[in-house]
C-alpha cells in the first residue's frame, strides 16, 4: 500500500533537514498511524504523498505507483483529510461537496446519492443552506471527511482528524474509519491522541526527527517494550523533551 | 471544461455570500468615479468655458486701450471690471487687490500709449512709403517707452498666466499691425493715379487663416478631452484594478484554510481550476467596468456634466474591457501568490494600484507630466489601458487601432501569471 524508502526533504531557507533517510513501507491494505512528536516530519510525509511537496531523495510509491512518474493515477485512487478545514466557509456543505465533487468529474446523479449518503451516515443530513462557518468544530470535522471520500478513494490520509472535536463526533469517525477499512479500504493517519491510534490502528510507525524510530503492530511494540499503553512506548522512544 | 464551469459557479456563489463585500466593489468605483468627474470638471474646462476676471485700469482712453478691451473680451475668456466696491480703479486699488488675494490678475494700461502706438505706426508707414516713392508724410516723434503693466496674484496657475500673456501679445500685435497696415494702405492709394483703391493690403495679408481640423478619417463627432470623457474611463479602469482586492485575499485564504490543498489534490491540471477563476473575475471586472461607463452616460448629465460619449466600436470596447480586466485579475493573482497573508497582500495591492494609476494617467493626463514620467507611465498597464479607451472614444478608433494596446496588455498578463505560477511551483519546494 505504501513504501517509502530514503526520502530526505530540506525546505529552502530551513535550517535543519525535515527528513533525514525515512524508510518505511504498509504493504497490505491496513489502518496505519503516523506518529510522531511536533516537526518529527509527518505532515512533510503526507505532503509527499499527495504530490504537494517535492522531496529532494528517495522514492515514494503509493497504492503501487511512484510519485514521480504516476501522480495523476495516485490522486485519483487517493483521498486527503487535511488538518486544516479545507472547505469554503460562507457555503453550505452541500455546496461544497458539490465543487469538489465536480472537480473530480463525479457525474451529476452519482455526486449527489453520494453527497446524501455521506451527509446522512456523518449526521450532516439536517444542515440544510446553513453556511460551514457556523458549524461547530465536531461538524466541520465530519464535513471535512466527507470531501475527501466524495471520489471512493481507496487509500484515505487524514491528518490529525479528531484534533479539537467533542466525544460523539471522535466517536462517529473512529467507527466510520474501521468500517471503511472493513469494506477493503486502506487508512494512514497521524494523530497526538495516542490511545485512539492504540484503539484504531493495526499499525503504527513512530517518527521522530525526519526518520523512522519504530514500526509495528502496537499491542506488539507495548508487549516489546514492557509498557501498558502507546503513549509509553512513544514517551520512552522519542524522550519528554519540549519540541515546540 | 467541466472543472472550469464549477469553479465558476463557485465563485459565483462564494461572491453571492459576501452581500457586502460585493455592493462594495460595485459602488465604492461608481462613488468614486462620479465624485472625480464632478471634482475635476473645472479644471478640465476649457478655458474658454471659464471667465476669468481681470481688474482693468484704462488710464489711456485711447484706440489701443479700446482694441485691447475688445480683444480681451471676445475671447470670452475674460471679464474685465474696471470698478471696485462702486468706485473707479486707480494703481493703488489695483495693486492693493491683487496683493490682498481678492483678485487674481490686474492689467494696467498706461496714459498716452495709443499715442505711441500711433506714433510708431506712423514712423513704419513713412519709412516704407517713402521707399516705395509715395508723397507727404505723417506725423512722427522719437519714439518713447511704454508699458502695458501687469499684475499676477502669486497663487496665479502658469497656465492662466500664458494664457493672459497671449491674449494680449496677440492683440497688442494685431492692433499695431492694423494701425501700420492702414497707414500703407493710404499711402498706396495715393500711389494709384485713378485715386480708387484697387489694393487692399490688409485683405491680402489675410490669405492664410488658421482652421481646426480632425486628424482622423473616420465620421464621428469631434470632442475633446473633458472631464467626463477623462474620468469616467479612467476610474473605471481604477476601480477594475481594485478586483485585485477580493482576488489576492481569496487566495491568501484557500491557502490559509486549506481548500487550495485540497484543490491540488485533485486529478489533473490546476489550470482549468484557474481559468475558471480567471473567467469569473475577469467577467466580473467587465461587468463592474461597464457599468462605470453606463454611469458615466446616464448618471453623470443629471449632476451637470456632458453624457460619456463611448465613440463606434463596441465589439472593440468589449475586447478592451476584457483585456484590461484580464491584466487586472492576473495582476491579482500575482499579488495573492507573493504575499502570505491578507496583511500583506491588502496594503500592498491597494498602495501599488494608486501608484500605477498616478504614473499611468488615472489622476492627470499623461500629456501634462514630466517628460521622464511621460515614460515612465509606459511601464504601467493602466497607461496602456486608458490610451486604448482614449482611441475608442476620442480618436474614433477601431480594433485595429487598439490592437497594438492589446499586445502590451497581454504582454502584462503573461508576465504576471508567469511569476505568479513560478512562485506558486517555488513554493512546493
Amino acid at each position: 500500500m505504501l513504501r517509502i524508502s530514503n526520502l530526505h526533504k530540506t525546505y529552502l531557507k530551513a535550517v535543519e533537514p525535515t527528513l533525514r533517510g525515512l524508510s518505511l513501507e504498509f504493504p497490505r491494505p491496513t489502518i496505519a498511524g503516523l506518529l510522531g512528536p511536533n516537526g518529527a516530519g509527518k505532515t512533510t510525509t503526507i505532503s509527499i504523498l499527495c504530490g504537494l511537496v517535492r522531496p529532494d531523495s528517495g522514492t515514494v510509491e503509493v497504492l503501487g505507483a511512484d510519485i514521480r512518474t504516476d501522480l495523476e493515477r495516485i490522486k485519483k485512487r487517493i483521498g486527503v483529510v487535511p488538518q486544516s478545514i479545507a472547505l469554503y466557509p460562507p457555503l453550505s456543505v452541500r455546496e461544497n461537496l458539490e465543487y469538489i465533487g465536480a472537480l473530480y468529474k463525479i457525474p451529476g446523479t452519482i455526486l449527489q446519492q453520494r453527497i446524501r449518503h455521506f451527509l446522512q451516515l456523518f449526521g450532516l443530513d439536517h444542515t440544510g443552506s446553513k453556511a460551514i462557518r457556523y458549524f461547530s468544530g465536531g461538524m466541520k470535522r465530519r464535513a471535512n471527511i466527507i470531501a475527501s471520500l466524495l471520489h471512493e478513494p481507496e487509500l484515505l490520509v487524514l491528518d490529525e482528524p479528531t484534533a479539537g472535536v467533542d466525544v460523539q463526533s471522535r466517536n462517529l469517525i473512529l467507527q466510520f474509519l474501521e468500517d471503511y477499512h472493513g469494506q477493503g479500504h486502506s487508512i494512514i493517519y497521524t494523530s497526538h491522541l495516542l490511545e485512539e491510534a492504540q484503539q484504531l490502528c493495526r499499525e503504527v510507525a513512530i517518527m521522530d526527527h525526519g526518520q523512522l524510530v519504530v514500526q509495528g503492530d502496537p499491542r506488539l511494540l507495548m508487549k516489546d517494550h514492557g509498557f501498558s499503553s502507546l503513549e509509553q512506548v512513544f514517551l520512552h522512544l522519542t524522550g519528554i523533551s519540549l519540541r515546540d | 471544461m467541466k472543472k472550469i464551469i464549477a469553479t465558476f459557479w463557485n465563485e459565483c456563489r462564494l461572491f453571492i455570500r459576501d452581500i457586502t463585500g460585493m455592493v462594495l466593489l460595485f459602488l465604492m468605483p461608481l462613488g468614486l468615479t462620479i465624485i472625480m468627474a464632478l471634482i475635476q470638471d473645472a479644471p478640465f474646462r476649457e478655458y474658454q468655458h471659464i471667465r476669468f476676471e481681470i481688474l482693468w485700469l484704462d488710464a489711456d482712453k485711447g484706440q489701443l486701450a479700446e482694441n485691447l478691451r475688445e480683444g480681451l473680451e471676445e475671447t470670452g475668456q475674460f471679464r474685465l471690471i474696471d470698478s471696485l466696491d462702486g468706485r473707479p480703479l486707480d494703481t493703488v486699488a489695483v495693486k492693493a487687490a491683487i496683493q490682498g488675494g481678492r483678485y487674481k490678475i490686474g492689467i494696467i494700461v498706461p496714459r498716452s500709449i495709443s499715442a505711441e502706438v500711433v506714433n510708431s505706426a506712423n514712423q513704419v508707414a513713412n519709412e516704407l512709403g517713402k521707399s516705395l516713392g509715395a508723397a507727404g508724410k505723417l506725423p512722427e516723434r522719437p519714439t518713447r517707452q511704454a508699458t502695458v503693466e501687469i499684475y499676477f496674484d502669486p497663487v496665479t496657475k502658469q497656465a492662466m498666466k500664458s494664457a493672459l500673456l497671449n491674449a494680449l501679445d496677440k492683440q497688442l500685435t494685431k492692433v499695431q499691425a492694423e494701425m501700420i497696415l492702414g497707414r500703407l494702405s493710404r499711402k498706396m492709394e495715393d500711389l494709384d493715379s485713378t485715386g480708387v483703391s484697387q489694393f487692399n493690403l490688409e485683405e491680402k495679408l489675410q490669405a492664410v487663416r488658421l482652421r481646426e481640423f480632425a486628424a482622423g478619417s473616420r465620421k464621428g463627432p469631434q470632442l475633446s478631452s473633458n472631464s467626463v470623457q477623462h474620468n469616467v474611463p479612467a476610474w473605471a479602469i481604477f476601480g477594475l484594478f481594485f478586483i485585485i482586492v477580493p482576488i489576492s485575499g481569496n487566495m491568501i485564504r484557500e491557502r490559509e484554510e486549506g481548500s487550495l490543498m485540497r484543490i491540488r489534490m485533485v486529478p489533473g491540471s490546476y489550470l482549468s481550476i484557474l481559468a475558471g477563476k480567471l473567467l469569473f473575475y475577469v467577467l466580473l471586472g467587465t461587468a463592474q467596468f461597464y457599468m462605470m461607463l453606463v454611469a458615466g452616460l446616464l448618471i453623470l448629465p443629471h449632476l451637470g456634466l456632458p453624457a460619456l460619449v463611448m465613440g463606434q466600436a463596441p465589439a472593440a470596447l468589449l475586447v478592451t474591457a476584457l483585456a484590461i480586466a484580464i491584466t487586472a485579475t492576473a495582476y491579482g493573482l500575482l499579488v495573492g501568490a507573493v504575499f502570505q497573508t491578507p496583511n500583506q497582500a491588502l496594503p500592498f495591492g491597494a498602495i501599488s494600484i494608486v501608484i500605477l494609476s498616478a504614473i499611468g494617467g488615472i489622476w492627470v493626463p499623461v500629456e501634462i507630466l514630466p517628460p521622464g514620467l511621460q515614460q515612465l507611465a509606459k511601464a504601467s498597464p493602466m497607461y496602456w489601458a486608458l490610451d486604448a479607451i482614449n482611441d475608442l472614444f476620442l480618436r474614433h478608433g477601431n480594433l485595429k487601432t487598439v490592437a497594438t494596446h492589446m499586445g502590451i496588455l497581454s504582454i502584462f498578463s503573461a508576465c504576471f501569471l508567469f511569476i505568479a505560477g513560478w512562485i506558486e511551483n517555488y513554493r512546493k519546494k
